[in-house]
């Protein structure tokens, strides 16, 4: 019998499911370890670590080993992604609008017209310093980053790792970022419903994965308006401007959620035209929406469709 | 002196029985109680009923299912199923 729970964390729904006899504690374990992790690596609480981080910039700051893992995996995402994996486009971010959590502006609306970007004056990702063995980390000053594009998966498989500890096989899922441990007694595979990104309350298809990650990046779930624009969040680092891309969701699947996170979002950034240019992408077995609804993919992505789904496609 | 002892013996004795035979006048002439109103009826609030409480054994025995209970009752609500609804969409 698999057990289940559904939050809220993180401005998305989680879901953590498991089976077993410890899956009740596991469950509520690892509750409480995102709860912490949302308090620690939020750029939207005033107290979180990486708030702190941004704040002091220009000066040597004293991380946990958490953050200290999480940016370097940043950086080395940035590098393999050829920069478009870029944790330092906050600034861009907020002059689009997106400067408050998705609920406020959703409650609320953006605050203020975009002022003059300083994108081209800034300093880079790459130029944060590192003291390992002090655990320090240093911004150089006139730079903020949002880890929120590779925090969530970090969370995901960390909770994940969490929760197996308690019980054999377990899934968890926070907006749809989801890895699987181990597989149901029943020796299926884990069903997994593709949203469409057109209408996310209907389905696409329906997905199977044995173990392993799936995570999906979409524009059209934190959208608003600014003046007559409507933006995304999805910031194109060569650009500085929400991405133009003729994909409205990539959905990537991969034995690492951070490496899924990451590259459903770089994909999309790059769209049908350039992806290939990422190194690695075309190893990775990936699933796109356009705005028609069809779906297209690396080469083997019909092997996780149901074929009863895929009958409709 | 004689003669004072027997005067305030005899005040005594006289204001003794003046205040008898006075406050037996004074309830003689009372007005007598009020009898209760054959109108008014009495209601008897019935005791509630309450469930039984669950064994204590329930607690410490080895029963599967109990592992399968939720430990709270709060959110986030924790249910069985065969199959979790997995989604992914992006958020």
């Amino acid at each position: 019998m698999i057990s289940s729970i559904e939050f809220r964390a993180m401005n998305t729904s989680v879901m953590l499911a498991a089976e077993g006899d410890g899956a009740i504690l596991g469950m509520y374990a690892t509750k409480l370890f995102i709860d912490d992790c949302e308090q620690r690596f939020s750029r939207f609480l005033p107290a979180s670590e990486v708030t702190e981080l941004n704040r002091y910039a220009g000066n040597w700051l004293q991380v946990s080993d958490e953050l200290m893992e999480l940016l370097q995996l940043s950086m080395e995402y940035h590098k393999s992604t050829k920069g478009i994996f870029d944790p330092s486009i906050l600034s861009d971010l907020k002059q689009a609008g997106y400067d408050r959590s998705m609920d406020e502006i959703r409650a609320h609306g953006v605050h203020n017209l975009p002022e003059v970007s300083n994108r081209l004056s800034r300093p880079s990702f790459d130029e944060i310093s590192f003291d390992i063995d002090n655990r320090r980390v240093r911004l150089p000053r006139g730079l903020e980053i949002d880890l929120g594009g590779i925090a969530k998966g970090w969370i995901v498989e960390k909770a994940a790792q969490l929760l197996h500890k308690y019980v054999e096989a377990c899934g968890v899922s926070a907006g749809g970022d989801i890895l699987f441990i181990g597989r149901p007694q029943d020796g299926m595979d884990w069903d997994v419903s593709l949203e469409d990104p057109r209408t996310p309350t209907e389905l696409l298809t329906q997905l199977h994965v044995p173990a392993g990650a799936i995570a999906t990046s979409s524009i059209m779930k934190r959208t608003w308006s600014q003046g007559e624009k409507v933006r995304h969040h999805l910031i194109d680092p060569r650009t500085g401007e929400p991405a133009k891309t003729d994909w409205l969701s990539v959905t990537v699947i991969s034995p690492s959620v951070i490496e899924a996170d990451v590259f459903a979002k770089a994909i999309l950034i790059t769209g049908e035209k350039d992806f290939s240019g990422l190194p690695g992408a075309k190893e990775l077995t990936f699933i796109a929406v356009d705005s028609n609804g069809n779906l297209s993919g690396s080469a083997n992505y019909k092997d996780y469709i149901y074929e009863f789904a895929s009958e409709s496609i | 002196m004689k003669f004072l002892k027997i005067g305030i013996r005899f005040w005594i004795t006289i204001t003794s029985v003046l205040s008898f035979l006075t406050g037996w006048i004074m309830l003689a002439h009372a007005p007598k109680p009020t009898q209760s109103s054959s109108g008014l009826t009495t209601v008897v609030t019935p005791l509630p009923t309450l469930e039984p409480l669950n064994q204590l054994s329930t607690f410490g025995s080895d029963d599967d299912n109990f592992q399968n209970q939720p430990l709270f009752n709060v959110q986030p609500n924790t249910r069985a199923q065969f199959r979790p609804a997995f989604r992914t969409g992006g958020s």
